[in-house]
């Protein structure tokens, strides 16, 4: 009897792993990633999004919601889960710098089945004189999961990815894509996407590229 | 021996489904929309600022301990010619006064973008739950802050917030009033999805507080209806 235990923990934790390796790696959920783009509003812009409010850039407040102390400003349940902040995208590749407010929610759809752990992004971009746009886009910070359980298994090398790209298909009922505002940009239509940028130490960075273009003349 | 393994194995794989199937993600604290079904199928929707209390200051603003007054929450961002955009965020209520979401106020002065001494603005709101929707307004008169030129490089809001403004006065239009120029409604995701429609920017004035600083309410009236 007492060599029974060993053998059910031997089976039970392979069978364990094996399964979670099934739901990360299932290839019919995990296949949804938009293209990149070839981007022309913002090429492959990189920026860091240090000076935000509420929940953390990270799969644990993916799992759980914000877990920052002293948010007095989103005290409330209904802020609990969603991030703000203030962004400057830099200056270059022909683009003067911009200002622009980032606004993450958790997902409600989220399901580690689907594959779905993501947050709903929502940008106001506005570059000074010229013209703003708003972008809507989703991103699923699965490969970063996938990742990370790689990581903890022996034998595999531990390097992160430098680069994930995060913009996947939304779920159903929410529309990612751009549209222009306000200046040269009103009417404008397009498309977003977003990628984390693993840091060696601190908060990760982002890339983001949009491409807009004027509506077709009818 | 291995009949027992494989039991454990299988057993194994069935936990980890269950734990896929079960894990309690979090969810959203939602409230019931409070909108009103108009007689002609349109649907209005107001969402209602306090000022300057419902402002989000900056994390970095937390960090340094500014004076109240000080914390403006907001950025600049000028170009040497003088064009200038400025970026304000709040907190949002609906008209039963409860925490229901958060703005984002950008507004951008010059150029292709407003007349002289006006002002266009987005607004962003976002209703955690809900989903967001995407409103843009040229202004009556530039809303912009600016950043003073001294060695602290403070945030200067808008005249609409100084308690100067509101001597005589105690509701203020930010939206251009010609018809040509209202506020729109660009877009909407998840509940506010295929909406189109109009809005209006009222900054209404409850009075000074305690330390000499106006305090109001902004309302953003929402009229849509469904284009698909």
């Amino acid at each position: 009897m007492k060599k029974r235990w060993p053998i059910a923990l031997a089976g039970l934790l392979p069978g364990m792993l094996a399964g979670t390796a099934f739901v990360l790696f299932n290839p019919l959920t995990t296949g949804d990633r938009p293209a990149p783009l070839q981007a022309n509003l913002v090429p492959d812009k990189s920026y860091r999004m240090d000076d935000y409010r509420g929940m953390s850039p990270d799969l644990a407040s993916l799992f759980r919601g914000a877990d920052r102390a002293a948010e007095n400003a989103l005290a409330t349940p209904a802020l609990a889960k969603l991030r703000i902040g203030i962004v400057v995208l830099p200056a270059g590749d022909g683009r003067p710098a911009a200002l622009a407010v980032k606004i993450s929610t958790l997902s409600e759809q989220n399901s580690l089945w689907r594959a779905q752990l993501g947050t709903f992004d929502y940008w106001n971009i506005f570059w000074p004189g010229e013209g703003s746009v708003f972008a809507s886009g989703y991103s699923n910070y699965w490969p970063l999961l996938q990742d990370r359980f790689l990581n903890l298994l022996p034998g595999i090398d531990g390097e992160a990815a430098p680069v994930y790209p995060l913009s996947a298909q939304p779920p159903a009922g929410h529309l990612a894509g751009v549209n222009g505002a306000a200046g040269r940009y009103a009417g404008f239509i397009g498309e977003i996407r977003e990628s984390l940028l693993m840091a060696a130490s601190g908060e990760p960075g982002w890339q983001l590229s949009l491409k807009a273009s004027p509506p077709p003349v009818r | 021996m291995s009949r027992l393994f494989w039991n454990s194995f299988f057993a194994g794989l069935l936990l980890a489904g269950l734990a896929a199937s079960f894990w309690p993600l979090p969810e959203h604290a939602r409230y019931r929309s409070l909108t009103t079904v108009l007689p002609d199928g349109g649907r209005q929707e107001d969402f209602i600022i306090r000022w300057p209390d419902d402002r989000i200051a900056r994390g970095s603003e937390t960090v340094m301990e500014l004076p109240a007054e000080a914390a403006t929450g907001a950025a600049v961002l000028e170009d040497s010619t003088g064009q200038r955009v400025s970026a304000e965020t709040f907190r949002v209520r609906d008209t039963a006064d409860n925490v229901i979401g958060v703005a984002a106020r950008l507004a951008g002065t010059g150029g292709a973008i407003a007349d002289a001494n006006r002002s266009t603005s987005n607004w962003l709101v976002v209703i955690p739950g809900r989903g967001a929707i995407f409103l843009s307004q040229p202004d009556m008169f530039d809303t912009t802050a600016r950043q003073r030129d001294t060695l602290n490089g403070m945030i200067t809001l808008s005249a609409i917030q100084d308690p100067a403004f509101w001597k005589g006065r105690k509701e203020q239009r930010v939206t251009a009033a010609t018809p040509r120029y209202a506020g729109r409604i660009l877009r909407g995701t998840g509940e506010f999805a295929g909406l189109s429609g109009s809005f209006r920017e009222t900054w209404q004035f409850d009075g000074l507080g305690t330390e000499g600083r106006a305090h109001g309410r902004i309302v953003l009236s929402t009229l849509s209806e469904s284009i698909e």
